[in-house]
């Protein structure tokens, strides 16, 4: 009666937890950009960047992940601050998520940002993960990406030798995938001054208050005195392999005249720039679902905030 | 502050009633409290243990010698006594069901234990555990109960124990319950209105804060010594000393501090017994330490399919109750047996059906073993049995509230929550007060009509009503045991040590039996001393379950405290003198004093302090003032609980959120208000979970966990997704309950029980959809509004 069988086991549950480390690795703790930069070149592609410790450690303990060396880089201080030049906000890469949510430039200025870092993980967790963490683990669920996008954010990027500044949108190659090369660091987030008048909001909607996303959304967009959209972006995580904007939504309304009809209608467009798939977080449908919604929603209070309502 | 409204009867007492500090509170929030993970021994092995990867399979080959050239000592199968047992010993043993093994070559869900091994490090252990090769035979997994109940289907288990007679598994059916009262077939022809439904609840995981842990260190005499998390540590030491024949006496469990349980260790864990084989084996201290995704593998609650059919008549007298209960137990039994007899208990009692028939069946499914998990398959029942009650009210244009009035089982009534061995009567019962009360504060008059609501945002208020035993005692001894024990012994400068086995989950029980014993002696509250002890220095106790820790521990110190009270009052006599009889002897605490002072009634310039009185009978040679009691309740009362829940829908997103709560509580006498609202905080949180999140879905194709062990993808509600303080009140009935210790009664389960059912009355209330299938996720509730035609492009 009993029937034997072929399973492939999708975890070994004698391997993988989140409490153990029985991984052996050099640890490095270097103090500045440059010395950084070298110890990555000479290390080579084995090497991981402990920027906070908040994914990467897990991933370790599961096993995901077994490097050589670990680069620790939170002691490079000049990669954490939160700095105004002018032109543009820059945010270092190893500036903790605490720091930026609690920035009141960043809140006032950049208010989708503000929120998105708010709705990550608990107080612990934000005084320990980093921005330039959250954007290099390159989850398609990172909170801190869709804001950045929106905002049309540029990464400065420094290797042996070289820097360059590349905008966001061509930083996320797919799950857990960046351009980075291995010995690329990412340096500092800048972040344009928009134009004013212009409001931002990001929702996120999660199976708890402390949750990675099912879907979340960030809009920012400027409207002149006679309610004409000038300048859109949007652009949603959890719903493709990469954070993505939705153009198909800002295409349709660049240009036309704020109403709740219109957004309403633009926002069901948003469905041609997302691929959600069904997972234990929930499913495709319902993914596509509230990404409608939440895009029309997040429209609206960001149109609000243009206001001053 | 949470609002909480508290009889004005408690005014009377010194400390019950009050808030007042706990014992360890000061420990545990500097982090002090030592607790089993925080046991260090010199010398101590790091354990890790091998589990199965596969749902069903055997090992036909293990190779363990890589592990050992690295050092480790290791203990598979074949190093552990091949006998069967149960690991839950609540059971009277006649009908106690016995399918495990410490460590097998036979395992039957992703998970189970087949070998360990105990290193210098816990690194060191993880790489020798990764070093030890099994060649396997795999077998086809079963994984819907109802499926492997089927005939035909793969053997999970052939032959196990009933009591001490060899049992053989026909069909998977690890156990059945049938029940008839009265003529429910005639009931249903005569009724006027019938209503039959089919539900299903979740599997979900207790997430309590503390993973398992168990240290054990060999003596020389053969024995051991074992710090472990455990709700019972004498059945601990009971278990050990049966599975290694090593006697009692030379089995020593010692009481530690627990990081919550929520039933989950009811049972001794059986890394208890693996850290056991390794110690004896080693000849060092081991300790073994689940991680979490060991934990979640480890124990799940009960899945329930249930069939509810009711028959009322048109003036809402209901007239019959049928339950069919097809309960899915994972791998192996640990109270399935009892729990056929409870959930027919919690049905029964839930409503006067007159003519009842139930039927019960336990199915194995190669998954993790479930058991009890606060509420003991009471708030699966409850979530069916109100949903039912609710449609029945609407259906006969009854109002729900008196509907339930009409026909709940209360004062009077004969009870019996723990099943059919397990009777008491009703003495207490304040539903009638939580109801009206409630329903004043809800505004339960201006609720919407269901599915009358247009818009996005849709509010809803729900009730549900419930009830949980406390502790399992009664006239009869049944198959149930339960009793506990109590030592009070006062020292030589009238401070006061307090002896006890019962375990403190969290929930401040033993700071209940302290006030409980300040508030019969008549001393300071500060004066008394709860013992951290071990199972030599204390008398039995079967476990801290059922809601029992303060209505059958709070009164076995109680009657020890009265004990002791007599014998301060006959020695102040003697030193006072002049007294006729010490029965006109007072005692009143003094906190100045920080002593009890023991006065005459009507001359109170006769006195002297519990301090002097112990002092003198110490120095005079009148031997040691003390009492041991151990002691079994007669009853095992209901606390009843009433929850009125407004919900908010968003249908747009299926988001579901909790607005208001007004929770009623009758747990008799209320013995500490902060914790006790806190117990109904967290069971509402619980409940809520339970409703509207959790659930453990199995790999079809692996028999994996879907989350993979993960808690990442285990949710639970936290702070933020609960109610605003400011919204949620808590009711506490006026109410004493007779047997009860100062007429106190349970809290923890009626806590969580009713809040499944009235968190889906209130979503019904909202939107007019009502879902049979837990938990009732954004997802269901956009697809269901969809499906209505609610939601349009």
């Amino acid at each position: 009666m009993v029937k034997t069988v072929v399973i492939k086991p999708k975890v070994d549950i004698n391997k993988v937890n989140t409490h153990i480390l029985p991984v052996d690795f050099e640890y490095y703790e270097p103090r500045t950009l440059r010395e950084l930069v070298e110890l990555l070149d000479k290390l080579g592609p084995s090497a991981k960047i402990l920027a906070g410790g908040t994914d990467l450690l897990v991933q370790i303990k599961q096993r995901a992940v077994e490097p050589k060396y670990v680069v620790n880089i939170k002691k490079v201080r000049e990669l954490d601050f939160i700095e105004d030049r002018g032109d543009y906000l820059a945010i270092g890469a190893v500036t903790r998520l605490r720091a930026i949510e609690k920035n009141s430039l960043i809140a006032e200025k950049f208010t989708a940002l503000h929120e998105a870092v708010r709705a990550m993980a608990g107080v612990q967790i934000r005084n320990m993960a980093t921005i330039g963490g959250n954007l290099c683990n390159a989850s398609p669920a990172a909170d801190t990406a869709p804001p950045l996008m929106v905002f049309d954010a540029e990464l400065k990027i420094v290797g042996p030798g070289y820097e360059k500044v590349i905008p966001i949108t061509q930083f996320f190659k797919g799950p857990k995938k960046t351009v980075l090369k291995y010995n690329e660091v990412l340096a500092e987030i800048r972040i344009p001054y928009p134009k004013p008048p212009t409001g931002s909001a990001f929702i996120k909607i999660a199976r708890t208050a402390m949750d990675l996303a099912k879907v979340n959304v960030a809009v920012a967009l400027r409207v002149d005195e006679d309610d004409y959209i000038r300048w859109i972006r949007v652009a949603l995580g959890s719903v493709a392999p990469t954070p993505v904007r939705a153009r198909s939504v800002e295409e349709e309304l660049i240009d036309k005249r704020f109403s709740e009809e219109i957004v309403r209608k633009a926002s069901r467009l948003v469905v041609n720039d997302i691929s959600p798939i069904t997972d234990i977080r929930s499913t495709a449908e319902y993914r596509r679902e509230v990404s409608k919604v939440i895009v029309r929603d997040a429209l609206l209070i960001a149109y609000k905030r243009v206001r001053g309502v | 502050m949470s609002k909480i409204i508290l009889p004005k009867r408690l005014e009377k007492y010194h400390y019950i009633g009050k808030n007042t500090i706990r014992h360890d509170g000061i420990a545990k929030v500097t982090g002090k409290l030592k607790y089993a993970y925080d046991i260090y021994l010199p010398g101590m092995l790091y354990g890790r243990i091998l589990k199965s990867p596969y749902p069903h399979a055997r090992v036909k080959k293990i190779d363990t010698s890589e592990a050992e050239k690295m050092g480790a000592v290791v203990v598979t199968f074949k190093d552990v006594p091949r006998k069967k047992f149960n690991i839950r010993l609540v059971s009277v043993d006649e009908v106690n069901y016995k399918d495990w093994e410490v460590l097998t070559d036979h395992p039957k869900f992703v998970g189970e234990y087949i070998a360990a091994v105990a290193a210098e490090t816990e690194e060191l252990a993880q790489k020798a555990l990764e070093a030890i090769k099994i060649e396997w035979e795999v077998y086809e997994p079963l994984l819907d109960p109802l499926e492997s109940m089927t005939p035909g289907k793969p053997k999970i288990h052939d032959k196990i124990l009933f009591g001490q007679r060899e049992v053989e598994v026909k069909n998977n059916i690890a156990c059945t319950k049938e029940y008839v009262e009265g003529d429910p077939d005639r009931a249903f022809k005569e009724a006027d209105i019938v209503i039959e439904r089919v539900f299903k609840t979740n599997r979900r995981y207790h997430m309590q804060l503390e993973p398992k842990v168990a240290v054990v260190r060999p003596e020389p005499d053969g024995g051991v010594t074992i710090w472990t998390t455990t709700q019972t540590i004498h059945n601990t030491k009971i278990l050990v000393s049966q599975v290694f024949d090593i006697p009692m006496s030379k089995v020593n469990v010692i009481k530690l501090p627990i990081g919550g349980s929520f039933g989950s260790s009811i049972q001794t864990n059986l890394v208890v017994l693996v850290a056991v084989a390794l110690a004896l084996k080693a000849r060092r201290p081991v300790r073994i330490a689940l991680t979490r995704e060991e934990d979640i593998l480890d124990h799940h609650s009960y899945q329930m399919i249930f069939k509810v059919r009711v028959a009322a008549k048109k003036d809402g007298t209901i007239i019959a109750g049928e339950l069919e209960n097809i309960m899915d137990i994972g791998a192996h039994q640990i109270q399935a047996y009892p729990l056929l007899g409870t959930a027919l208990g919690w049905f029964v009692s839930l409503y006067k059906w007159k003519n009842i028939r139930y039927k019960g069946i336990a199915v194995y499914t190669n998954k993790t073993p479930s058991c009890a998990f606060r509420g003991y398959g009471n708030p699966q029942v409850t979530w069916a049995v109100e949903t039912v009650i609710d449609e029945l009210a609407e259906k006969l244009g009854i109002d729900p509230l008196e509907l339930r009035l009409k026909n709940y089982v209360g004062r009077g009534d004969i009870f019996w929550g723990q099943g059919p061995t397990v009777k008491s009567v009703i003495r207490s019962d304040g539903v009638p007060e939580l109801i009206r009360k409630g329903a004043e504060l809800i505004g339960w008059d201006k609720r919407p009509k269901p599915g009358s609501q247009k818009g996005r945002y849709r509010r809803g208020i729900g009730v549900a009503r419930g009830f949980h035993t406390s502790g399992a005692g009664g006239p009869l001894s049944g198959e149930v045991i339960d009793y506990t024990g109590a030592i009070i012994k006062v020292n030589e400068d009238g401070t006061i040590d307090y002896i006890t086995a019962l375990q403190d989950h969290g929930g401040g029980t033993l700071d209940a039996h302290a006030k409980i014993i300040a508030e019969e002696l008549g001393v300071p509250l500060k004066s008394i001393n709860i013992v951290w002890a071990d199972t030599r220095t204390t008398l039995y106790d079967v476990c801290t379950h059922a809601s029992r820790g303060v209505y059958v521990g709070g009164e076995a110190a109680r009657r020890a405290a009265r004990i002791v009270k007599q014998k301060l009052l006959e020695y102040a006599a003697r030193i006072l003198g002049d007294i006729a009889t010490p029965e006109g002897l007072r005692i009143e605490p003094d906190e100045e004093l920080g002593q009890g002072v023991i006065y005459v009634e009507g001359s109170p310039e006769k006195r002297i302090t519990v301090g002097e009185v112990a002092r003198i009978a110490w120095q005079r040679n009148w031997g040691s003032i003390a009492a041991a009691v151990s002691y079994r309740s007669y009853a095992a009362p209901p606390a009843f609980t009433v929850y009125f829940v407004e919900v908010e829908v968003d249908t747009e997103t299926g988001i579901v959120r909790p607005v208001r709560v007004v929770a009623g509580a009758d747990i008799g006498t209320v013995v500490n208000p902060d914790l006790a609202a806190g117990q109904i905080h967290g069971g509402f949180a619980q409940g809520w979970g339970m409703a509207t999140l959790e659930d453990l879905p199995y790999d079809p194709e692996t028999g994996e966990l879907m989350n993979r062990g993960f808690i990442t993808d285990y949710k639970v509600v936290t702070a933020p997704d609960m109610p605003k303080l400011d919204d949620f009140i808590v009711i506490f009935a006026d109410t004493e309950e007779p047997t009860g210790p100062l007429g106190a009664k349970g809290i923890g389960e009626a806590a969580k029980n009713p809040v499944a059912a009235a968190v889906a009355n209130a979503i019904y209330n909202a939107i007019g959809v009502r879902f049979y299938e837990l938990p009732i996720t954004p997802e269901k509730i956009l697809k269901a509004l969809k499906e209505k035609g609610e939601i349009k492009e």
